[in-house]
């Protein structure tokens, strides 16, 4: 049975000319796990707003929506409610109350449902989410990957029968994005719950994904099963953003259905035996600019040390890539670096005026438009803006930005005040492929000004950083280039390293390899 | 114990004992209802308790002084001060007025003791669920507001260095931030099914036989409080004496106090057996 069937939907936003979507025609049936993928404006959100009534935006619609047979339009707000389940990206304004326990009762009360079977649900779904332990805790104490499983489960109370969620993990960080695509995986196969994701983190969303349809300007462009979406795709734009291991198996003359996981790819690995490796190495910088001696820092004078003796040099001139698990201490160094917050023993040796870009970009932008924003720094920006390519958004409201063109705007914002280090807090978050790989390039490129980044992404780590350090349990326990210091490492690292352990050494991203 | 009993039950409690407080100018009545508040209150938040107590006896001596310095009925003279008589009936109606505001401040902090969120909001829930919401909903919004301040202020630091722009930028820029929140927040409860008709309200209280009849023994000695309790004389001459009323009403402020601490001593003998 179909749970939607979309038949020759276009979409035009109100006052706009331009059609968002063109000709969808889309059946999907019920229990099946759709992944929605393409790149920033492609209209992936609107087309997820449109099957949920109640956040249907207002424009020109033709064509139609069916959902159980029933057209949208027509389906009861009581239904729609219940039946199908939103998420969205921000974790935080999606939750209504105070408490954990209240969030996940909310829909339930919105139906009317009594005392007793709120009570036995919330506390099925709270066990299966893994909340238990936070059932009585404010929601502003839980962390984003706990908010966002929150959201998820007070949705799943309701007992929806198709989940509709666009891009859930992109406000998350890498561990916690992976730890919500688990929980989803498994609410699919124990519930069956239809499900329509909107992601960017396809490595980790197709190899459970049943179906991928492909978004290019408001029209599909593919839809097949994840192992053959990569053959689909090669002549697009896209193509970049799929998962390495399939674009690698087709780099070095794979057939047919590409491997979507390390194993499926290492198992094509091994029957290959004409691989080489072919890679440049950077100029390494010595000049130290920036430079910690023996760092201590505790937030209170009773919680335990969150840095226990941190020392290390940053070099003029390069990108020091640090990285490490959650909750390691990555972003009170950096503030113990930038001078925001004080060591209590230890000193920090500054060679120049540090920058720093916060985790949300947002934070730095206080007036309507960007241009704006720019003059109250530093009145030449034309230039910094042209070489970021974001003059023709001078005009714009910073919140309008998509991910990648803020994260760029607030690069060029801190630049106009003239560092010589720029340090960033988990700089590819919320980015996908396209707009890491850019603001990578441009990190590359900024000439005399250090970049110190502090990340949770060991891709973008490994392919834009001149060296890196592993911060672990307040120390930096492991430090070299950043080459040397992926390929020695066995879990932490890329995924291209932990592909080709053992058949072939030194390949570290997917530029490297090569077939003979 | 207190902890145990459904909201509606400690609510009626702390009601009848205010108003009591409130109602009589016994000095017995009133003295029992500060001390019960103020074991009460040690029994639920310890040292921090003190500090609270300490300023209700600063409003005690307050009202006590000052208002023999108006008053001037009652036969005792004790002094005069520039001509005006200072009386031992005003001192006496003085304090008695100081300990019954002081007992209201203490049961009133009492009740913030025992009452967290959760219980306020159901208690206010039964009367107004939508008002219950809201309060809910700022529960959670205004700590996110102003760790989001906190948050843009750190941020803008590294562009603005003049504090006062920045505090200002940063306060509008969580204006605007505000406005975009909302409206996530508001499809995401139209998306869950807000305003539809029939909305119930949860919460994980219970109504058990046990709060029946502590309802009905909280009552019971309320109304003999009021009916045998005997009014004083202060003017001219003060007269009192103790009655079966003071006697219920001490019962009435002792009783959860004589629980929590019959429950530690429970609890302590337990683990000194494992």
């Amino acid at each position: 049975m179909e749970a939607f069937n979309i038949k020759n939907l276009s979409f035009k936003y109100a006052g706009s000319d331009f059609c968002a979507l063109k000709d969808i025609d889309l059946n999907i049936e019920k229990g099946e796990f759709v992944a929605l993928i393409g790149e920033s404006g492609s209209s992936k959100t609107t087309l997820l707003k449109l099957l949920k009534k109640e956040l249907s935006p207002k424009g020109e619609l033709n064509g139609e929506i069916f959902f159980e047979g029933i057209k949208i339009k027509e389906l009861s707000h009581r239904d729609s409610a219940q039946k199908i389940g939103y998420i969205s990206q921000n974790p935080d304004s999606q939750l209504v109350t105070d408490k954990v326990y209240s969030e996940l009762a909310f829909g339930l009360e919105n139906l009317g449902f009594g005392k007793e079977e709120i009570r036995s649900r919330v506390s099925e779904f709270a066990s299966f989410f893994k909340l238990s332990d936070c059932f009585n805790m404010n929601v502003n104490d839980l962390s984003g990957g706990q908010k966002q499983l929150l959201n998820l489960a007070s949705v799943m109370t309701m007992r929806p029968e198709v989940l509709l969620l666009d891009e859930p993990t992109s406000m998350l960080d890498p561990v916690s994005a992976i730890d919500f695509i688990t929980a989803l995986k498994r609410l699919c196969d124990d519930l069956g719950t239809t499900v329509i994701i909107a992601e960017h983190r396809l490595a980790d969303i197709l190899p459970i994904a049943d179906r991928v349809v492909c978004l290019e300007n408001g029209e599909i462009i593919a839809d097949a099963p994840p192992r053959s979406i990569c053959c689909q795709l090669k002549d697009r734009r896209i193509y970049r953003t799929l998962p390495e291991v399939s674009r690698l198996f087709y780099k070095l003359g794979g057939e047919g259905e590409a491997p979507l996981t390390i194993r499926e790819g290492r198992k094509f690995l091994y029957k290959k035996n004409n691989l080489h490796i072919n890679y440049s190495v950077n100029e390494i910088k010595t000049e130290p600019i920036l430079s910690a001696k023996e760092l201590w820092f505790r937030y209170e004078r009773k919680t335990p040390d969150i840095l226990k003796g941190v020392s290390f040099n940053v070099n003029r001139g390069e990108v020091y890539a640090l990285v490490g698990a959650n909750g390691c201490g990555k972003s009170t160094l950096i503030g113990v670096l930038s001078g925001r917050l004080k060591a209590y023993r230890g000193k920090v040796k500054r060679g120049g005026k540090i920058a720093v870009l916060p985790q949300n970009p947002r934070d730095l932008f206080v007036k309507d438009t960007l241009e704006e924003d720019f003059k109250s720094v530093n009145n030449s920006y034309t230039e910094l803006c042209n070489a970021f390519e974001i003059i023709s958004l001078l005009s714009r409201h910073p919140y309008d930005l998509s991910g990648g063109e803020l994260q760029k705007a607030a690069v060029v914002k801190l630049l106009l005040s003239s560092p010589s280090i720029l340090m960033l807090d988990e700089p590819t978050k919320g980015l996908d492929s396209f707009a890491k790989s850019e603001l990578g390039e441009l990190l590359g490129n900024l000439g005399d000004i250090t970049v110190l980044l502090v990340t949770h992404d060991l891709e973008f780590a490994a392919e834009f950083s001149d060296r890196c350090g592993l911060l672990f349990d307040g120390e930096i326990t492991s430090e070299d280039n950043s080459r040397e210091f992926f390929s020695s490492n066995n879990f932490y690292t890329t995924r291209v390293v932990r592909l080709t352990r053992g058949i072939i050494e030194g390949a570290v991203t997917e530029k490297d390899l090569y077939e003979e | 114990m207190t902890k145990h009993l459904h909201p509606l039950t400690l609510f009626l409690w702390f009601a009848l004992i205010i108003s009591m407080c409130v109602i009589t100018m016994n000095p017995f009545c009133l003295a029992a209802g500060f001390i019960g508040a103020a074991l009460f209150l040690i029994c639920q938040k310890g040292h921090a308790a003190l500090k609270i107590i300490g300023f209700s006896f600063f409003i005690v001596v307050i009202v006590a002084v000052t208002n023999p310095v108006f008053s001037h009925n009652g036969a005792t003279i004790l002094f005069f001060v520039n001509d005006t008589r200072i009386t031992l009936e005003a001192l006496i109606y003085g304090i008695a007025a100081g300990v019954k505001l002081a007992s209201v401040v203490l049961w009133f902090s009492c009740f913030n003791a025992v009452f967290d969120s959760e219980r306020l909001i159901y208690i206010i829930g039964r009367a107004f669920p939508k008002l219950a919401l809201v309060i809910s909903m700022s529960l959670g919004l205004v700590p996110r507001m102003l760790r989001d301040f906190r948050s843009i202020n750190s941020s803008l630091k590294a562009v603005e260095k003049r504090r006062i722009k920045r505090h200002l930028g940063a306060f509008s820029a969580l204006f605007t931030r505000s406005m975009e929140d909302a409206i996530v927040t508001a499809d995401s409860m139209r998306a869950r099914g807000y305003g539809l008709k029939g909305r119930t309200f949860f919460n994980r209280f219970c109504y058990k036989f046990r709060d029946v009849v502590y309802s009905l023994l909280f009552i019971v000695l309320f109304m003999f409080s009021v009916v045998l309790n005997v009014e004083p004389e202060f003017y001219p001459m003060y007269s009192c004496e103790l009655s079966l009323g003071f006697v219920c009403f001490a019962a009435l402020a002792l009783i959860m106090t004589v629980f929590e601490l019959k429950e530690s001593l429970k609890w302590k003998l337990s683990i000194s057996r494992i």
